[in-house]
């Protein structure tokens, strides 16, 4: 803005009427990911996501008569690198941020964006988090203009224990085996707290290092030990499949609770010992009927495969918005994103799985979870398998809820 | 009795797979004073390369091939690429090979995408060796084990019994005095350099179907390799087996350990204060076992700076 008004001190007020009449910036919407480095696999999933649903907004018109511009940047995987990015996306004009892989990221994300907003009333910034799910997001760390479009710990643990249940699954010993950072020690305590819920007893929680641990046989050893029935862990990547792997060559029959077994990679990596093993995740593309197929036909005619792991949430998390820029109107050209946070609040859409809305209080959407089961009988294959994900229970966004976070006490602008 | 049986075989053959990779690193570092950041790499490509060619060769053929593919790489990194830097010094070589290591990854993930590849035992070597109480020992562990033990025991005569050795351990510890003596010791650097990769290669093939084969392997092992090589001595082969059977024995043992400071203040009656106090006194022994091998390593390089074995100051 600055430029422009020097600008017009330079060329003169006529060129800056004209100018004026017709200035109307594109909404910009910045996806600051991870595109680089170990950890680029998750954040290309979630751009691939973004980008169709963003595909889809100019699709329909975009807003304001403009196509509505995604711009990415690379957050090298780390909080330093997306604190950076996150200044010259502001810099650029965007006023929407995204983001999805890294509890971690995610937390300086917020938090410098909550911090920008109280330094620059009148140009808030909204952080549209399509995956980073530790609890604190929605509880201690929550502000106005942050949504969490995803589940989190304690949404998916209770889904997965109820479906697991429902189909006989989870026996009575469960061994919690979590990665040592705010996301898997989330999901340890909501382990513990389902388990009334589930019938079962925690015979041994583990918590390990992320990402550094290469045989998981001591583990294994372990879980041998405690005679567990079930092992659930929100484990990912790597961590995951060595688990799973490790328990495997030791001969034992525990089933797995997962929420992250989706992951491409996964099952051709695990091969058949993976059946039988259940996920929660926020989409399957057997459900849905006729309007999930049509949903999975377009994303595979737009971006070459079926939507799996995280592209759905990140597809349908940027639906939202998009639906909700459609009540915005322009003021004085541009887009107010305190008014689009507002109509978020009451924004409802329809998605194959089921209703999408979001809770006011703490700004947690309250989305449909689907528990799936590995098996050959499933309808869409997976990794050019014979296997895939069979659906077996889906839980609306009603039944999947778990009660706000006591800790959240948004100031709500006036 | 059995848990910590298991533990130990465990622990061992975890060491022994630590032992095959970080064997070429200290043999390298012995010859050219120069950590090889690429090392890891090393053992990536040969975990894709067995991939990629078990479908046309089969299981064996392609442990073998993809060995000697990778050494081959090596020859020609160190043939074409590390030697034309060497007279600028240590720190371009250091510089070079980090950079070389970037280079493969994105290769790999360019040729074999983000996600890990379909690399796994295969079916007639995926059985149960033997039982330990309930949990059964696979096969394939051991199958890990025995290559180990086997290359070391070939390196280690071929160092000490042969002629060619002889020339290797002068060329390594005296370079100037062996090129003196009339032996060709680029051709030396050259051979030790191959070996060491096609060594991390086959470690790569033959871990990368129990383990998972993804662009991420050469960053994860890396690490824990370096430490190796610090605690065993920098150069020196039977320290890289000391330290990598102690890393693996120690992190296989702690996993199974849930006390925590709290407990050993227990002792002296302190428990509750230190459970009020929670932080690192509350933490389990067990969730560190992944960081027990770098406190490791600064204990060493604290009190014995060389290593458990190392003859270099």
């Amino acid at each position: 803005m600055r430029t422009f008004r020097v600008l017009c001190h330079t060329l003169g007020p006529v060129l800056c009427l004209a100018a004026g009449l017709t200035f109307a910036a594109p909404v910009k919407i910045g996806l600051v990911e991870t595109l680089s480095g170990p950890q680029a696999s998750s954040g290309l999933a979630f751009r691939t996501g973004v980008r169709y649903a963003v595909d889809r907004m100019n699709a329909e018109g975009g807003w304001n008569g403009e196509s509505i511009q995604l711009l990415e940047y690379d957050n090298q995987g780390g909080p330093a690198g997306a604190a950076d990015k996150l200044k010259a996306a502001i810099a650029d004009g965007v006023q929407v941020i995204v983001q999805g892989a890294s509890s971690a990221v995610a937390g300086q994300l917020t938090e410098d964006i909550r911090k920008y907003n109280l330094r620059n009333p009148g140009k808030e910034v909204i952080f549209i988090n399509v995956g980073a799910e530790a609890i604190d997001l929605t509880g201690d760390k929550c502000h106005f203009y942050h949504f969490r479009f995803t589940g989190n710990a304690q949404v998916r643990v209770k889904a997965l224990v109820l479906g697991m249940k429902q189909s006989n699954a989870i026996g009575t010993r469960v061994y919690s085996i979590n990665q040592n950072y705010s996301w898997g020690q989330d999901v340890e305590k909501a382990i513990v707290e389902y388990a009334p819920l589930g019938g079962y007893q925690v015979v041994e929680k583990t918590l390990h290092d992320v990402n550094k641990i290469q045989d998981f046989a001591p583990y294994v050893a372990k879980v041998d030990a405690a005679k567990a029935d079930t092992v659930l862990t929100g484990n990912w990547s790597n961590d995951l499949l060595l688990l799973m792997k490790a328990t495997k060559a030791a001969g034992l029959k525990d089933r797995f609770g997962t929420v992250f077994l989706d992951q491409p990679g996964n099952l051709a990596n695990a091969g058949d010992l993976a059946i039988g093993h259940f996920v929660a995740h926020t989409f399957n593309p057997e459900v849905g009927g006729v309007e999930g197929e049509r949903f999975v036909a377009d994303y595979k005619a737009k971006t070459g495969h079926i939507p799996v792991f995280v592209e759905p949430q990140a597809a349908f998390g940027l639906a939202m918005v998009g639906d909700a820029l459609k009540r915005v109107k322009p003021e004085g050209g541009v887009l107010n994103t305190t008014t689009l946070a507002k109509a978020l609040e009451s924004t409802k859409i329809n998605t194959p799985v089921g209703e999408w809305s979001v809770r006011a209080s703490d700004h947690q959407a309250l989305l449909p979870i689907v528990v799936s089961v590995v098996s050959k009988d499933a309808k869409f294959k997976v990794d050019d398998t014979d296997m895939g994900f069979k659906p077996v229970k889906v839980f609306s966004a009603t039944e999947a809820a778990t009660p706000p976070e006591a800790s959240c006490k948004m100031q709500r602008p006036n | 009795m059995d848990t910590l049986v298991v533990s130990l075989l465990n622990g061992v053959i975890y060491g022994l797979l630590l032992f095959m990779v970080s064997a070429g690193l200290t043999l390298v570092f012995g010859m050219m004073g120069v950590l090889n950041f690429a090392h890891a790499s090393f053992y990536m490509l040969g975990a894709y390369f067995a991939y990629a060619l078990q479908g046309t060769l089969g299981f064996w053929a392609a442990l073998l091939v993809s060995t000697l593919i990778v050494g081959a790489v090596g020859v020609i990194v160190e043939r074409f690429v590390l030697r034309r830097v060497h007279h600028h010094g240590h720190a371009h070589e250091l510089l070079l090979t980090f950079g070389l290591s970037v280079v493969i990854a994105e290769l790999v993930k360019l040729f074999f995408g983000n996600y890990p590849v379909n690399y796994r035992v295969p079916k007639s070597l995926d059985f149960a060796a033997f039982a330990i109480g309930t949990s059964e020992y696979p096969f394939y562990r051991l199958l890990m084990g025995g290559v180990a033990i086997a290359m070391f025991m070939l390196i280690y005569l071929l160092l000490t019994r042969t002629r060619v050795g002889i020339v290797v351990r002068s060329a390594i510890y005296r370079p100037r005095m062996a090129e003196a003596l009339g032996h060709n010791v680029p051709l030396v650097f050259m051979g030790v350099f191959g070996v060491g990769a096609a060594l991390a290669g086959l470690a790569g093939a033959v871990a990368g179907a129990f383990y998972t084969t993804n662009p991420n392997m050469a960053i994860e092992l890396g690490v824990v390799v370096f430490v190796v090589v610090v605690i065993g001595g920098l150069g020196s082969l039977e320290g890289a087996m000391l330290a990598s059977l102690l890393i693996g024995v120690i992190t296989s043992l702690a996993v199974g350990v849930d006390a925590s400071l709290a407990d050993l203040l227990g002792l002296v009656g302190a428990r509750s204060w230190a459970e009020h106090a929670g932080g690192l006194l509350t933490l389990k022994l067990s969730s560190l076992a992944g960081t027990i091998p770098f406190a490791l390593m600064l204990l060493i390089l604290l009190v014995r700076p060389s290593g458990l074995l190392g003859g270099k100051a």
